[in-house]
């Protein structure tokens, strides 16, 4: 290993803590049902076949252990739990900064979809308003040429005027 | 003691954590269970075959019961621990995080009213905007309109301006002066045409008296 770098042993994850959590329960039943226990309760069995008794209790430990084992495989094969609990575990590293608690759905699912819409709504807004001065400043212009036209007919209308007067 | 949903776990992991819990129990319960019955099974069998032996199968019955009830007990008290343990280290959501699928939440976090304040606003925006395209239309009719009327007055514009055209090319000056210079002329005339009578009077006269 070369680099020295800031190697901190990182805290185990969720997969991690989960298979661990779940062996060491496997490990204290297992141990809870130790071979005295089984040999006691099956006593008179025992005394007859002690070596018998062993081989069962042998057979009945690993039995268990490799049912228990496969069904929490399967479990966490069928809900893809370890890819889960390592996009949980890098949720959780990003949020590590933050100190207040985080928005959680309120149970009215209207309003809390309107949250989902404001970012569409907030682009409709800016549109409407780039329209709108758009329009404004088009219209300003046209508006001129309007007064501009009435202006020049006004005009018109008195060069004719003159010209009816010169000829009276 | 109020029970947590977990809703927000749920919605993450796709099943509550108490669900996935109740099922892991379960499982494991059965193959304890199952595992038992081979045992006892084996030893059944095993006894069978061995002749003049005094355990009855009522009494391997009572033996597997001892240590099947002795083996549920350590085992609800041990999966009580694990399934705390899962349930706060793995299986839950820390009160300070947001799922990403969250995010716009904490992005734009509108109250109801500051919703209906934008929602507004764009209801006036929209409405702004149909009187722009109304006044468009209006400014715009009127700008064909003057076309028209002015084409109109230039037109009769045109005219006058043809008609001192034709005046100035003929040499009469303007029009004032032409028809100022057409009543001199026929005043003229006028006078004229008397000196012409009168001396034609006189003419006539002086051939009678010769």
């Amino acid at each position: 290993d070369g680099g020295a770098g800031p190697a901190v042993p990182a805290a185990p994850g969720r997969a991690q803590v989960f298979s661990t959590v779940v062996d060491t329960f496997l490990e204290k039943l297992v141990a809870a049902g130790s071979y005295q226990k089984f040999a006691s309760c099956y006593h008179c069995f025992y005394k007859l076949q002690p070596q018998l008794t062993r081989s069962i209790y042998d057979q009945f430990v690993s039995q268990l252990q490799s049912s228990i084992k496969e069904e929490i495989q399967e479990i966490k094969s069928e809900g893809n739990l370890e890819g889960l609990f390592d996009s949980l575990d890098k949720i959780v590293e990003e949020a590590k900064d933050r100190e207040e608690p985080a928005w959680r759905p309120s149970g009215i699912p209207e309003q809390d979809v309107q949250s989902a819409l404001v970012p569409y709504l907030l682009k409709h807004r800016s549109y409407l308003r780039q329209v709108l001065r758009e329009k404004e400043e088009e219209n300003r212009k046209v508006a001129e040429s309007v007064l501009a036209g009435r202006n020049k007919i006004v005009e018109l209308q008195q060069l004719i005027q003159a010209h009816r007067q010169a000829w009276q | 003691m109020s029970v947590d949903p977990m809703a927000y776990e749920a919605q993450f992991f796709g099943f509550t954590p108490q669900t996935c819990m109740l099922r892991i129990y379960l499982a494991f319960q059965d193959y304890l269970f199952e595992v038992m019955q081979v045992v006892e099974g084996v030893i059944l069998k095993k006894l069978d075959k061995m002749p003049g032996c005094k355990i009855s199968p009522s009494q391997v019955r009572k033996c597997t019961e001892q240590f099947l009830l002795f083996m549920k007990d350590r085992f609800d008290k041990l999966f009580g621990k694990m399934e705390e343990m899962l349930l706060q280290l793995v299986l839950s959501i820390p009160k300070n995080v947001l799922l990403p699928e969250d995010k716009v939440h904490e992005q734009f976090p509108y109250s109801p009213e500051q919703f209906q304040a934008l929602q507004e606003e764009i209801r006036q925006l929209q409405l702004q905007c149909r009187a722009e395209a109304a006044a468009e239309q209006a400014l715009r009719a009127e700008l064909e309109e003057q076309k028209v009327v002015k084409a109109e007055l230039e037109k009769i514009l045109q005219w006058f301006d043809d008609l001192e055209k034709i005046f100035r090319e003929q040499g009469i000056g303007s029009l004032q002066e032409s028809l100022a210079f057409l009543t001199q002329s026929s005043k003229k005339l006028q006078v004229v045409l008397k000196e012409v009578e009168q001396k034609s009077e006189k003419l006539k006269l002086r051939d009678k008296l010769m």
